[in-house]
């Protein structure tokens, strides 16, 4: 028996190839993927092994660890003494201390040096002998006033060595400072991982990032004293001891969490592409069984088992599955690899990659067999259910009922839409996110189950478009004839057509409502803000805002100050913003006032928006209780409730609030001009006035909302190449389908030669079959997609995701890309039915 | 399309052909210099043992092989060194095909499959016609029908219909009665003769079934790829005779050779 | 089950009885019944035709007796074996072991040589065939410079030989043959009859030959006649003449109120 499989095979090897390309793309991107992750994790744990070189234990304070960096107004630190202490441990030979934070930098333009991560501020060790810095010219920071700084803030700021800059910080005002020295890191690299370093001495930092405090961040010990010895002297339980090691992999774990991030995107990508596999190997292996079906009601007749015959159509599928898979191991590895590259380079600043294949890229060897196997099964047990007698004639295969299906499929799908009901109500306790996207993804197998009997009247209605032809005709009646065979072929294309509508619905959405939010009522032409690059939330001088006002076109500046840091109300966390004109501000927002007047707002009031008061059960006239985050705490009367409205919602308090603020400065102002006056010329002038502000720019609207909604375009891209992956495999599906097809079909297409078709006639029936059935799958899964996008802005409604938009565009293109897609996979087939010898075809043997 | 017409000329004609496959030691050659001329408006049967050459015959004689020497002749068009297009009009618009099975196209209704041809060259049948056949071949209450919904008997009816719905200067029927009952086979036979009798159509038959032979006008034997006899108005008897007279023959000559 | 040594022929009278067979296929006004209360024995040993116009039931019989179709009343046996009502698994063994085919066309597996088709039930039941019982076979059939070639390389009638040698190859009590010359000349048809009435008389082979074929019939011991689902007449010692005059009579007999197909 195993022969003859075997043989078999051998025979039918054109048509396993293309089955064999699905499992390999598919298992390739997995495994891909696995590469990807434990190799950016190692490459990045390696780097950062090498900046904790030769340290032996690291004392940090150990209530909050993100504090230690500096991050916060308000940093965890290890005092003076405490390192004293340290020094003075037996076994310890060097004990140093470093005050490490962010910090903003203004460059040669200007503007805030370092693109999306503020500029790290470090502590110069003069002691440090490890080589890991390696200076290009100069040296470090010998006395205050001094600086040295990385290769990668060089490039970034347009400063060099000898030029002046000029840094500030959260709780530090501008201070200048001198470049004496450029260095990089050990390995010729110019950044740890693409960010900029500049290098301050110790008291110099301690200004610059803990108001003069005489402490640090973190202390490091070197020697062969014992962290049990170290922390007996330091005595405090307020301080981690933890050895270089400890502190080496904690660290290298927060950036690892970026490169997990991504490769949980490729592996959810991957097993997208291995999920439409699926649909693709049980057509193949059905359409082969029906061809195979005298061979096997023959072997049935002579003695062979039904259990023997499943094996060995399972026996095909092994042997396709284990080849295939460790192709596409193979060449999995190779892209890992290469995606490695491209990312370090790319997004990491050309950290050196580290390959790290990990055991579990054998999960993809498991995942390409076990799905080939388990996808042929259905066909394999039917094939065994062939009785002995059809080997005695030609038999005919009447068209399976679709009831069955179709009504598991309506079940499904509806248990989905309940599911998804419920979590959109609030009715699933807590657990609504995941109520929710388990529903869309039950919801979508049962779509997938209805596609057969969908396929019957949208096949027709699409067809009905195609067949003023003839051949066109027939070829509609060909997609429709095998209702299920055409619904798997078409449903690859429909999940991978789905996903990415869905995705680009969202999207379009978030920017409809974007610019709704800022085109609905707002009066303002330019705005000014930052984007969050910075140490801190961007802001600029209320000078500057002062500035602004008086330009003769302005008519009124909305301003907005805000703080989050810590910040409550009634002893529950609530931002807080604060205007010096709320009425002149709402009149640029656009808000307008439900309860109670803005005008003249009292000192020690607060206003609140007509939700958040429902929310916090207060109404006007009520008093709350607001805290800062240094601690104090003010009573404010509600003077007035805000209609909802997305701009003003939230807690303003009266201005003389704001110097409690963290940061009592002006974060975005909104200006509306005077009827008639120029933007363009207005936007140059408030551009000059922030020429001296570092964090922040200006912009009219349309450019704000581009701003705001650039990194989804970004992602929309990126996504759409990533399934373009399925929509290859998909595709791959059509194509073998469609040859398959026409090799079943042999008789018929004889037939049709012999009664005086023409080849161009029998390619446009393909043809015309081909586009019906992508087209079919295009339509079905934009429907989808349309769907899923829908369900999820009405599930993030209340987070602000008011609007829904359809990306008619990119459904057209979709639509188009499916007629393309048609009559490229038709080309194969085409020629093939074309090339039919017709006395071959119509002979009986 | 053709109009029938009683005045006898040739339909088809074969001159010296000659067909042969495979090479060397392997050849076979199923033609050998064959010539003969098919009246137009009479019903001819070729009939042989297995291996005769006659299937061969009637595909060369049809435009679906091509001939390694000789000319073939549908009425006044030579056919011989003709491309593919102008064959596959050919076989369109002149000629009628009935096969012995898969002669229809499982996703058309029993109507149309009948206007197949028709419908393939985007031209409109004559209405009068085809009712006229479709009454004939007693499909009336039939024509909305699946092929898979109808009998063998049914199907064969409707090839018969749509070799003729074109009015083509010959049909060629390759065994059309070889799957079907004694009763259903009749039937098939009966309309092909009336066909010619009462329409004037001219029809080359293919069988190995003496009885299927005597509806014809004349049988053209083959054997070893050549014509041994030509027998007008035959009978099943003097059919089967001469079959048996040829397994004769034949089993001598094996004799010899073996 | 190692076929080492052919057994003697089995001393059991009848290799195939049937009992009061009924088939029939459809339901109400489309219903179609095949075999009326059918009931012959065939003996172990001796070759059988059954033949019968077209719709007269003689293909609906084999498959019943064969095993490769269920009956609606009745019951058959193959030697000792009750067929009816055996599960799949028990069937499926027996037509490895006990049932030998041989069919009109369609017999071979196109990706096999002649000799892997012949050893392909063995192989199936995961057995080795006696190889002196097999090349004897193949010497008997003339097949010995044949067995590395596929079917594709094989005319017709070296096919049918080679299907024939399949069948016999593991001594089955019962070999079903389905028109197996249909589609043969006459000399092809006559080799592969004749080694089959020699598997008859020197191996003690008992065959059941379904055939429409006079000369055909003619080879076999005793023919069986069916018309309209029934048998109608049982001839022993045939030739070619008296079958046809026998099959004449029918066609004449039997009117024109015979099922369409």
């Amino acid at each position: 028996m195993l022969r003859a499989t075997l043989k078999g095979m051998a025979s039918r090897k054109a048509r396993l190839v293309l089955t064999s390309l699905a499992v390999v793309l598919g298992t390739m991107f997995v495994a891909a993927a696995m590469v990807l992750t434990s190799t950016m994790e190692k490459s990045v744990s390696g780097v950062i092994a090498d900046a904790y070189q030769g340290v032996d234990t690291v004392i940090t304070n150990g209530t909050d660890p993100a504090a230690a960096q500096g991050n916060t107004p308000s940093a965890a630190t290890v005092p003076a003494d405490v390192l004293d202490r340290v020094a003075g441990v037996d076994g310890v030979d060097r004990a140093v201390g470093e005050v490490s934070g962010q910090v903003n930098a203004i460059g040669s333009n200007g503007k805030l040096v370092g693109t999306f991560a503020p500029t790290i501020a470090l502590t110069w060790d003069s002691g440090d002998d490890s080589g890991y810095i390696e200076f290009h010219e100069g040296d470090g920071p010998a006395a205050d006033g001094e600086v040295a700084v990385s290769a990668k803030f060089v490039a970034d700021s347009g400063l060099d060595i000898g030029d002046t800059v000029t840094a500030y910080s959260y709780t530090a005002d501008r201070t200048d400072f001198e470049i004496v020295g450029v260095y990089g890191l050990s390995g010729d690299r110019d950044s740890l991982a693409g960010e900029t370093q500049i290098m301050f001495t110790t008291a110099d930092a301690q200004r610059m990032l803990l108001e003069g405090e005489d402490a640090f961040t973190t202390v490091y010990a070197y020697g062969d004293a014992s962290t049990d010895d170290i922390a007996a002297a330091i005595g405090s339980d307020e301080y981690r001891v933890q050895t270089g090691e400890e502190a080496s992999a904690e660290a290298a774990e927060g950036f690892a969490v970026v490169a997990d991030f991504m490769g949980y995107i490729f592996l959810g990508f991957g097993l997208v592409a291995v999920f439409v596999s699926v649909f693709l190997i049980i057509n193949t292996f059905t359409i082969i069984v029906a061809q195979r079906q005298r061979e096997l009601a023959l072997l049935r007749a002579i003695g062979a088992g039904r259990g023997q015959v499943v094996r060995s159509v399972l026996t095909e599928a092994t042997v396709i599955g284990v080849l295939a898979s460790v192709v596409g191991l193979g060449l999995g590895l190779l892209l890992g690899w290469g995606l490695s590259q491209v990312v370090s380079a790319t997004m990491m600043g050309g950290l050196p990659v580290q390959l790290l294949i990990p055991a579990t890229t054998m999960w993809a060897l498991v995942v390409g067999i076990g799905v080939t196997v388990l996808s042929a099964l259905i066909p394999a047990v039917k094939a065994s259910s062939v009785p002995p007698v059809a080997a005695m004639r030609e038999a005919v295969n009447p068209p399976k009922p679709l009831r069955g299906i179709t009504i598991a499929g309506a079940i499904v799908f509806a248990a989905g839409t309940v599911l998804i009901a419920l979590g959109m109500t609030d009715n699933l306790g807590g657990e609504e996110l995941t109520g929710i996207l388990s529903g869309v993804g039950i919801a979508f197998v049962g779509v997938t189950m209805l596609t057969p009997i969908l396929s019957r009247p949208l096949v027709a209605l699409l067809g009905a478009v195609m067949s003023w032809s003839f051949s066109g005709r027939l070829g509609k009646l060909n997609a429709g004839r095998n209702p299920r065979r055409t619904a798997i072929t078409a449903s690859a294309l429909m999940i991978a057509v789905a996903l990415i509508t869905g995705i680009a619905t969202l999207v379009s959405s978030i920017k409809s409502t974007t610019a709704e939010v800022l085109d609905l009522n707002l009066n303002s032409d330019l705005i000014v803000s930052g984007a969050q690059g910075g140490a801190n939330i961007p802001s600029f001088s209320r000078e500057t805002l002062a500035e602004i006002r008086e330009l003769p076109e302005v008519a009124a500046v909305g301003d907005v100050y805000m703080d989050f840091f810590g910040t409550q109300i009634d002893g529950e966390d609530a931002p807080l913003a604060s205007s010096e004109d709320l009425n002149a501000a709402l009149g640029v927002f656009g808000g307008t006032v439900a309860e109670g007047s803005v005008t003249d707002l009292a000192p020690n009031s607060v206003v609140v928006d007509e939700g958040t008061a429902e929310d916090r059960n207060v109404a006007l006239g009520d008093t709350v209780e607001v805290t800062y985050a240094d601690g104090e705490t003010a009573q404010l009367e509600i003077a007035a409730i805000l209609d909802g409205y997305d701009l003003t919602n939230g807690w303003w308090v009266s201005p003389e609030q704001i110097e409690h603020f963290t940061l009592p400065k002006p974060m975005q102002a909104y200006i509306q001009l005077e009827d008639g006056a120029d933007a363009a010329v207005v936007q140059n002038e408030v551009d000059e006035i922030l020429a001296d502000e570092p964090e922040v720019g200006v912009t009219n609207n349309a450019e704000f909302v581009d701003q705001q909604t650039s990194g989804l375009d970004t992602i929309l891209a990126a996504v759409q190449i990533l399934l373009a992956l399925a929509m290859i495999i998909a595709v791959i599906g059509v194509v073998n389908t469609l040859v398959l097809s026409v090799l079943e079909r042999t008789k018929e297409l004889g037939l049709l030669r012999a009664v005086g078709m023409t080849r161009g006639q029998v390619r446009r029936m393909i043809i015309v079959e081909s586009v019906i059935i992508c087209l079919f799958g295009a339509v079905l899964g934009i429907a989808v997609g349309i769907g899923l996008g829908w369900t999820v802005q009405r599930a993030l409604e209340d987070e602000g995701l008011t609007n829904f938009a359809l990306p008619w565009g990119l459904i057209v293109m979709y639509l188009a890309a499916a007629v393309a897609v048609g009559l490229l996979a038709a080309i194969a087939p085409a020629a093939r039915a074309a090339k039919l010898n017709v006395l071959n075809a119509i002979a009986y043997e | 399309m053709s109009t029938a017409s009683p005045v006898k000329t040739t339909a088809v004609a074969a001159q010296g052909v000659w067909k042969a496959y495979g090479q060397g030691e392997a050849q076979v050659v199923a033609l050998r210099d064959v010539s003969v001329e098919f009246a137009s408006g009479a019903f001819t049967a070729i009939m042989g043992p297995s291996g005769s050459g006659k299937s061969t015959l009637m595909h060369c004689l049809a435009g679906l092989d091509t001939t390694d020497r000789g000319t073939v002749g549908i009425g006044d068009t030579t056919i011989t060194g003709l491309g593919d297009k102008a064959l596959t009009k050919l076989r369109r618009d002149k000629i009628g095909f009935i096969f012995q099975q898969f002669n229809l196209l499982p996703t058309l209704t029993a109507e149309e499959n009948i206007t197949l041809p028709l419908a393939i060259a985007g031209a409109k049948a004559d209405p009068d016609w085809i009712k006229r056949i479709i009454h004939t071949l007693d499909l009336t209450d039939r024509l909305s029908h699946k092929p898979t919904e109808l009998s063998g008997g049914q199907q064969q009816r409707v090839a018969c219909a749509r070799a003729l719905a074109s009015r083509p200067e010959v049909v060629f029927a390759d065994e059309p009665t070889g799957n079907l009952d004694t009763r259903s086979g009749a039937e098939v036979l009966n309309f092909l003769r009336t066909s010619v009798d009462d329409f004037g159509q001219t029809i080359v038959m293919v069988t190995h079934d003496p009885n299927a032979a005597a509806y014809a006008d004349r049988v053209v034997f083959l054997a070893d790829g050549q014509i041994v006899e030509d027998m007008a108005d035959p009978t099943a008897d003097k059919v089967i005779d001469k079959m048996k007279h040829f397994e004769e023959l034949v089993a001598a000559a094996q004799g010899e050779n073996a």
